[in-house]
């Protein structure tokens, strides 16, 4: 990148790295396999020799830990912190490699430490992982399509719903907060990179190691239980069980990090000026989900260490007769489980928050109230766990007060609507695939909301618990309110993160076949419910049939939405109009740098004098402007169109 | 919206031309979802206890009070949509006005919201001690279910521990039920009595319904319990009550 | 205007104390984080007592942990805290050599302590598949292994790194916010001897 190259005055030849030049995705991918070998023969060595079903779950745990280190080693994660405890520090040319300076497509397949480059390393890994799991949902409506289709079977039913739901639930959390969080926010607060670029790369690659290790229960019998993974269900079933539970620790580890790097980020790195109250909606969004997930999935990560214990050492945590209980297992379960939702839902909407005053061309209605409404729903997630337990027997006097707070959240998330209609109201609205977004947020998400309400009714869950018709809602709220999120905000951020325009038509044909779709599937979903299907059955009463048979159609117009939305993506990716640098006359801060973004973003730092929703407040610099005047900066004039590559960065 | 950002016309704003072609839209779409709040009862079918007829009144009540809130959201949007749309692909030359925020619309939205949420509370409380009534009744015919992979059995301790895969019920006479697993979580649940509650290994849990209803009702699996979880269902046979001792005799029972 | 620009090119290369606050921040975040699966192992523990499923949170006639091996282990990380605390703060003072001498001793301690562990880990009277009681001792043990093990990672670390002269009196951070995490750890432990303390389950 030219501008960087001036500006240290280096020239552009390698220095610095070390074995980190030698270190990419295919050496780690030997390192993982080679050590996940190693660890599979040792321990089929030794302890394999019985029948015993504790054995071979050790087995299958060891050689996943070989692998995930092995890969790990192969990326070259711990060369950093094994060469700080032998007290040689990286030294500034180690860090510009590391940063990914001048290695062209090669940063993207490395252990890179560039914000963007993890950011666009974040939505390919989330595109994959919808892709696996939408692939598998299509294959849970085609054995649903008739009362008795044994399309699948029983058992592989059961897998690969169980897939479907952990590989949907880890794809959402990371869709918004992965990609956009990281590239965006940083830019967006007026920063040159995050807190903690090595983690941020880090938290990136231990999904990436966690994939495959997923991707393996399939082969190894399988998730019988639902993503949930109720025990005792997960105590007998069989090694499919332990990838899935190595995959959340995993997971659960990589969330923590990146949870505290981008939180620390938010929380020290806003540029000069960027007040709590000029800070972005998205940026409040984006520090509440991972925010969230601090505290949230470390409960989850134990337990998933308890039942890998039972699993592996014959522990009974779970185990009735011994003294264990289920309802440990559940209620760690769904401390996590219901926060959860909201690390997927706020920056879903929060995003959407963004880009209504955008398309609106008007100021975000009621700022302090959308802040207000974001830390409320945050405070109240973690007392409302559960009232997924009403039916449990677990504590029958303590689901009045669950009932409470569940119905609390309704007041803050009510206010986040008043926000988002209240900024459209008499607003210029520019019918682009964001307001779209915007648009099928507000028909989705009230749906989803208001059958969450009949559920947070204790007598009413009573006879809908455990029913399609709590699959319906809360794919309402996750599908209808979070990918419709996160798909807005990648067709809002998508000139800017690849230098490229969306094709226009595709993206337009794909919005109304995924969310036309998407209605007719769960309205189907919520009509069977309420006549009483069953979640997670293979086959089901005759009564059931026509609501089940509009479902998987529904279901394939959204695959085909979605193959419509991955051409979109893929084919404007490698050849789409290049785009300007601020398309949509947006007046936050990532708009201002120019077109591909250099290496630390911001040659000079911005001071921020107001917040980034000044919409027809009389600045001529910042109203009626074409497209492309970038009035915010005063001093560097950013290139416009001089490079066309679309890697954001070229040589 | 507030008078004072939408301009010094002299008209209230009740008689502005957007306020009278939102509340149309508005008015269209509250009746049509009012009219809509009595389907989900009509899929849940006739009730068989008054507990499920509890549900299906909630879920009426709910969806008819929820039909003016979520129209108002839509009826604004889709206004804002018809009147002020902006096509092309250029930036809107012109900005919108610049609202930033309205005291009284916030007010009046958070006193709405809130009193709707101590309305669904108070009902559902109230809803709630209703369905446990049945429980406390002295008369209650008490019946163990235990769910293990993949069939339910019940027997009737007060009748000389008669055992059966198929549920027998006497008609408005209420039922308490001892439920419990020996294996995994299973959920039992009779679909058209609208009562549910896990079956936990080592837990006993407890439900109870009064049924009012003669005839035979589903009951199914609710909780994921391995292979054939989908199978796991048998009937409830609401009967007379001296079918019922019939039928208990029949089984080498005593009523 | 939302913004303007100001300041020179040259603020690409950061000040040290902006890093370590910054670094402050984001331990203290990853402290939270191990805080929840701390707790919610406490949590576990409290929970079957408390919960006595079926009678048998001990099985029957079962011996029970020594509540001392617990004590002593963590009252050991409690002093290998204070004595890194107390080179720590030689440092802060501009002692190089106090941080040197407190870091190995602390470290000492902390390895002394880990194989106290391990011993106690393999010489429990009962094996993990006893009772609830049984496995939950054996997990929350070896949590507490993985902390020590980690932290005699960082302890590695601070010597090697005082012994190349990388801190000073103005620059230190880093061995503060090693004392912070070498607190925490002594604090958990501390809570989980306590839980473990409380041995019969209250609801007989």
């Amino acid at each position: 990148m030219s501008e960087a190259v001036v500006q240290h005055g280096a020239v552009a030849r390698p220095v610095g790295g070390g074995a980190m030049r030698r270190l990419h995705l295919g050496t780690a991918l030997a390192g993982g396999l080679i050590l996940g070998f190693v660890a599979w023969y040792l321990s089929h060595h030794f302890l394999a020799d019985t029948d015993d079903p504790e054995a071979s779950n050790q087995v299958t745990s060891i050689t996943m830990v070989g692998w995930a280190i092995g890969f790990m080693i192969g990326i070259g994660a711990f060369r950093g912190p094994w060469r700080w405890m032998l007290g040689k520090d990286q030294t500034h040319e180690d860090e510009t490699f590391y940063a990914g300076k001048d290695q062209g497509i090669g940063r993207y397949f490395r252990f890179t430490t560039d914000h963007k480059v993890v950011g666009i390393q974040y939505l390919v890994v989330t595109m994959v992982l919808l892709a696996v799991g939408g692939t598998l949902a299509m294959m849970i409506r085609t054995d649903l399509i008739t009362k008795d289709s044994r399309f699948l079977g029983p058992q592989t039913y059961n897998s690969v719903v169980g897939l479907h739901g952990l590989v949907m639930i880890i794809a959402t959390i990371i869709m918004v907060t992965g990609p956009f969080g990281n590239f965006i926010v940083p830019i967006m607060i007026g920063a040159r990179d995050m807190a903690f670029p090595r983690l941020n790369a880090l938290s990136l690659w231990l999904i990436v190691a966690a994939i495959p290790v997923l991707l393996s229960a399939g082969f190894l019998g399988g998730i019988p239980t639902g993503w949930s993974g109720y025990a005792p269900l997960s105590d007998q079933a069989p090694p499919g069980m332990d990838a899935y539970l190595m995959t959340i620790i995993i997971f659960a580890i990589s969330s923590a990090i990146a949870g505290a790097n981008i939180t620390t980020t938010i929380l020290t790195m806003r540029a000069r000026g960027m007040t709590w109250n000029r800070t972005p909606i998205f940026v409040w969004g984006t520090m509440a989900s991972v925010g969230l997930a601090i505290p949230a999935f470390p409960m989850f990560m134990s337990a998933m260490v308890l039942l890998g214990v039972d699993r592996t050492a014959g522990a009974q945590f779970f185990v009735a007769s011994a003294g264990g209980s289920p309802w440990l297992y559940a209620n760690l379960f769904w401390i996590m489980g219901h926060p959860e939702v909201y690390v997927i839902v706020i920056p879903a909407v929060a995003a959407l928050m963004e880009i209504a005053p955008v398309f609106a061309r008007k100021p975000l209605f009621n700022y302090n109230a959308a802040v207000l409404a974001i830390v409320g729903i945050v405070g109240l997630s973690i007392m409302v766990w559960a009232h997924h337990m009403y039916a449990s027997g677990w504590a029958p006097d303590l689901n009045g007060p669950f009932m409470l707070t569940t119905e609390l959240i309704s007041i803050p998330t009510g206010l986040l609507f008043l926000v988002v209609v209240g900024t459209i109201w008499r607003g210029r609205v520019w019918t682009t695939l964001p307001m779209l977004a915007v648009y099928a947020m507000l028909w989705n998400f009230i749906i989803g909301g208001i059958t969450g309400i009949y559920l947070s009714d204790v007598p009413a869950d009573y006879a809908l618990h455990g029913s399609m018709f709590v699959t319906a809602h809360f794919h309402y709220t996750l599908m209808g309110a979070g990918l419709t999120g996160a798909i807005g905000a990648l067709a809002y951020w998508f000139p800017k993160m690849t230098g490229r325009t969306l094709h226009k038509r595709a993206g337009f044909i794909s919005f109304w076949l995924v969310q036309i779709g998407f209605n007719v599937t769960f309205i189907g979903m919520f009509a069977v419910g309420l006549a009483g299907q069953p979640r997670r059955v293979e086959h089901y009463a005759s009564l059931f049939g026509v609501g089940n048979f509009v479902s998987t159609m529904g279901a394939y117009t959204i695959g085909i939405g979605m193959l419509v939305l991955l051409y979109a993506v893929v084919s404007s990716w490698r050849h789409g109009a290049i785009a300007i640098s601020n398309p949509w006359g947006s007046k936050t801060l990532e708009w201002t740098v120019p077109n591909p973004i250099p290496l630390e973003n911001f040659e000079v730092l911005p001071v921020v004098i107001a917040d980034p929703y000044g919409y027809g407040e009389g600045d001529p610099a910042l109203t009626g402007v074409g497209a492309g005047a970038t009035p915010v900066t005063v001093g560097s004039g950013p290139p416009e169109r001089t490079s066309v590559g679309s890697d954001g960065e070229s040589t | 919206m507030s008078t004072s950002q939408l301009g010094d016309r002299a008209r209230g704003w009740w008689q502005r031309r957007e306020t009278r072609g939102i509340f149309a839209i508005w008015t269209v779409l509250t009746i049509a979802l009012i009219a809509f709040g009595f389907v989900p009862s009509h899929i849940m079918g006739p009730p068989a206890s008054p507990t499920m007829r509890a549900v299906e009144d909630t879920m009426t009540i709910f969806t008819i009070a929820a039909a003016p809130v979520a129209a108002i959201v839509w009826a604004i949007a889709l206004y804002s949509l018809l009147r002020w749309r902006h096509r092309g692909d250029e930036i809107p030359t012109q900005d919108g006005p610049a609202i930033r925020s309205n005291g009284p619309a916030t007010t009046v939205w958070l006193v709405l919201s809130s009193i709707l949420c101590a309305f669904l509370l108070i009902w559902g409380l109230a809803e709630e001690t209703a369905v446990a009534r049945p429980a406390t009744a002295a008369n209650a015919l008490v019946i163990n279910v235990t769910g293990q992979q993949w069939v339910w059995t019940f027997s009737y301790p007060g009748q000389g521990n008669v055992e059966s895969d198929q549920l027998y019920l006497p008609l408005n006479r209420p039922v308490v039920f001892h439920v419990t697993s020996k294996d995994v979580i299973h959920s039992f649940w009779i679909v058209q009595m609208g009562i549910k509650i896990d079956a936990n290994p080592g837990e006993s849990t407890e439900t109870s319904v009064i049924p009012d209803r003669l005839g035979v009702f589903d009951i199914r699996c609710a909780e994921l319990c391995g292979l054939l979880h989908a199978d796991m269902e048998t009937s409830a046979h609401v009967v007379n009550a001296d079918d019922f001792a019939r039928w208990v005799n029949a089984n080498g029972g005593h009523v | 205007m939302t913004s303007v620009t100001i300041g020179s090119p040259d603020l690409h290369i950061e000040d040290p104390d902006v890093i370590g606050r910054r670094w402050r921040t984001g331990l203290l975040l990853l402290i939270v984080a191990d805080g929840a699966f701390v707790a919610s192992l406490i949590f576990s523990y409290l929970y079957l007592r408390g919960l006595n499923t079926e009678k048998a949170w001990l099985a029957a006639g079962q011996q029970t942990a020594a509540i001392w091996v617990a004590w002593l282990i963590s009252g050991l990380l409690a002093v290998s805290a204070l004595i890194f605390r107390w080179g720590q703060q030689g440092i802060q003072a501009g002692s190089e050599r106090r941080l040197l001498t407190g870091a190995t001793f602390a470290l000492l301690v902390l390895i002394a302590d880990a194989v106290i562990q391990v011993i106690q880990l393999v010489q429990f009277p009962f094996g993990i598949d006893t009772s609830a009681y049984s496995s939950t001792i054996y997990t929350m043990a070896g949590a507490n292994l993985f902390h020590l093990l980690l932290t005699i990672f960082l302890g590695i670390a601070m010597v090697n790194r005082t012994r190349a002269h990388i801190y000073s009196d103005t620059s230190n951070w880093q061995v503060r916010l090693v004392g912070v995490w070498w607190t925490w750890i002594a604090l958990a432990a501390i809570a989980s001897a306590l839980a473990t303390s409380f041995i019969a389950s209250p609801n007989h």
